[in-house]
C-alpha cells in the first residue's frame, strides 16, 4: 500500500483531469479510513502539487451541491517527475 | 454526478478566494515558522542555563575541557532539543492517524532524499555553523542568513521555480535586515582562522538552503507532518548515535559521553527542552509546508525573518519571562523588522498589481 499522498498523485497520472472529489471517490476504498482522509487537507496537497508543476489546472466550475470544483492533470513533465519518484 | 449550474462570475469569485486564501495560508505558514525558531531558540537557551548545565557553563566544578564546554555541549543540547522534537513529531503523527504514512514512506526514494536533506540540514550544517563561529567569530552570523537566496538559487536550478530580478532584489533586502540585526553583535576582534570558519560557515547556509528548497519541493509529494516526523527523527538519532560519539573522539575521551545521560536527566532543564522540542517540530514542519506552498523564493524569505524573531524569542522567554539581564532587543533590530517587510513583499508581489487589481475591479 502507498501512502495517501502518493496514492493521490499517482492517480492524476492515470486520468485526463480530475477534482478532488473524483481522487476521494477512487481512493475510498482503500484510504477512507486514513484521518488524513479530508477533502480540505486533500485539496491543501493538490494544490501544493500544482504550486510545484507536478499538477496543473485544467479548468473550474461551479456546482450546485459541491460549490467549486478545480480540476487538475498531471502534465507529462510532472507525470515523468511523479512516476520516477512513486514506484508502482 | 453534480449538475452544474454556473460556469460564470461567480465560479470566477470563487476560484480567485482560493487561490488568493492559499497564497495568504502559505505566507502566513512560513512567517509563522520565524515565529517558531525564535521560541524554540528562546526555550533551548533558557534550558542550556538551568540544572546542571548551569554548572557547566558557569563554576565549572566539573572540570570540564574548553573543547567540551565550547564544542561537546552545543552537540549535547541540540541532541536532548532534537529528541524531545523528534518524540513530539512520532506522538502527533500517530494521534493524527499519519505513521502509518511515515513508515511507508521511509521506504521510498522521496522518504530517503528527505532523509538525506534532514542529514545535511541537521547535524552537518549546524556543525558547521557552530565551527564557522569558533573560528571566525559572529561574523559568520549574517553569512547564515544567505540561505533563503541560495534555497531560491537552489529552487531555480533544481525545480525551475520562479526567480526574477524583482524577487532577488527582495531576498537582497532581507539579507540586508538580517545583516542589520547581525551587526550589533559583530567584534571588532579578527580571529586567527577567520577566513577558513567564514567558509565553514558557508557551508552551513549551503546545508539549509539546500534543505528548505529539497524539503519544501519534497511537501508537494509527501505530507508535511510526516516529512517534519522523518526530519526530526533522522536529526536526533544522526545527532546522538554519530555526530556525539565523534566529538567524544575528538574530545580525547568517551568520559564526555556520561555528560549526555546527565543532560537528559537533569530534571531542571528538561521542561524547558519539552517546549523547545515542541517549537523545533513546529518551526520545521512550517518552514517545509511554508517552502511547499510559497517556493523557495518567498517562503525562505518569510522564514528568514528568524533573524529577528531569534533575539526577539530570547528577549520575551529570558529576558521578560526568566528575568535574566543582558536579553533585551536592540533598536536596530525594530528598525530591521520594518525592512524585512518590506522585503517580504518585494518578493511576492509586484506593487503594481495592487493598482492593476483595483482598475479590474
Amino acid at each position: 500500500m502507498k501512502p495517501l499522498n502518493y496514492a493521490m498523485l499517482k492517480y492524476f497520472t492515470t486520468v485526463e483531469d480530475a477534482c478532488v472529489d473524483d481522487v476521494m471517490d477512487a481512493l475510498r476504498a482503500d484510504y477512507g479510513h486514513f484521518k488524513a482522509f479530508e477533502r480540505n487537507s486533500m485539496i491543501s496537497a493538490i494544490m501544493t502539487a500544482e504550486a510545484n508543476g507536478l499538477l496543473e489546472e485544467t479548468r473550474f466550475e461551479m456546482c450546485k451541491d459541491a460549490g467549486l470544483k478545480v480540476y487538475y492533470c498531471a502534465p507529462e513533465e510532472g507525470a515523468a517527475t511523479i512516476n520516477y519518484y512513486i514506484k508502482d | 454526478m453534480s449538475e452544474v449550474v454556473l460556469q460564470s462570475r461567480e465560479a470566477i469569485l470563487a476560484k480567485r478566494k482560493l487561490d488568493a486564501s492559499f497564497r495568504t495560508k502559505g505566507i502566513l505558514i512560513a512567517l509563522l515558522s520565524a515565529v517558531f525558531y525564535g521560541l524554540y531558540t528562546g526555550f533551548l537557551t533558557l534550558g542550556m542555563a538551568k540544572g546542571v548545565w548551569a554548572d557547566w557553563y558557569g563554576a565549572n566544578t566539573a572540570g570540564l575541557s574548553a573543547f567540551v564546554v565550547t564544542y561537546f555541549l552545543g552537540a549535547v543540547g541540540s541532541a536532548v532539543n532534537d529528541s524531545f522534537s523528534a518524540i513530539w513529531a512520532l506522538s502527533l503523527a500517530t494521534v493524527r492517524g499519519r505513521i502509518g504514512d511515515f513508515f511507508r514512506c521511509l521506504k521510498t526514494k522521496p522518504g530517503l532524499v528527505m532523509v538525506l536533506a534532514a542529514l545535511i540540514g541537521g547535524p552537518l550544517a549546524t556543525t558547521a555553523y557552530v565551527v564557522g563561529l569558533q573560528l571566525a567569530g559572529s561574523i559568520v552570523v549574517p553569512i547564515s542568513a544567505l540561505c533563503p537566496a541560495i534555497g531560491a538559487i537552489l529552487g531555480r536550478i533544481l525545480f525551475k521555480q520562479e526567480l526574477n530580478a524583482r524577487m532577488m532584489l527582495g531576498i537582497a533586502i532581507c539579507f540586508l535586515a538580517s545583516f542589520m540585526i547581525a551587526s550589533t553583535s559583530l567584534g571588532g576582534e579578527a580571529p586567527e582562522g577567520q577566513f577558513l570558519g567564514i567558509c565553514i560557515a558557508f557551508i552551513a547556509a549551503l546545508g539549509w538552503g539546500f534543505e528548505g528548497c529539497v524539503c519544501g519541493y519534497g511537501t508537494s509529494m509527501i505530507d508535511s507532518e510526516i516529512a517534519i516526523t522523518i526530519r526530526q527523527t533522522t536529526s536526533a538519532l544522526s545527532t546522538l548515535f554519530i555526530f556525539i560519539p565523534i566529538m567524544a573522539v575528538l574530545s580525547g575521551s568517551f568520559d564526555s559521553l556520561g555528560l549526555v545521560v546527565e543532560a537528559f536527566t537533569s530534571s531542571d532543564a528538561l521542561p524547558w527542552f519539552v517546549l523547545g522540542g515542541l517549537s523545533a517540530y513546529l518551526t520545521f514542519m512550517f518552514w517545509y509546508r511554508g517552502n511547499g506552498m510559497c517556493g523557495a523564493a518567498l517562503g525562505m524569505s518569510c522564514n528568514g525573518t528568524f533573524s529577528f524573531w531569534g533575539p526577539f524569542g530570547c528577549w520575551i522567554i529570558l529576558g521578560v519571562f526568566a528575568g535574566i539581564d543582558g536579553w533585551s532587543m536592540p533598536p536596530i533590530a525594530w528598525a530591521a523588522a520594518v525592512l524585512m517587510i518590506v522585503g517580504i513583499f518585494t518578493v511576492a508581489m509586484n506593487p503594481l498589481d495592487l493598482f492593476k487589481q483595483k482598475e479590474e475591479v
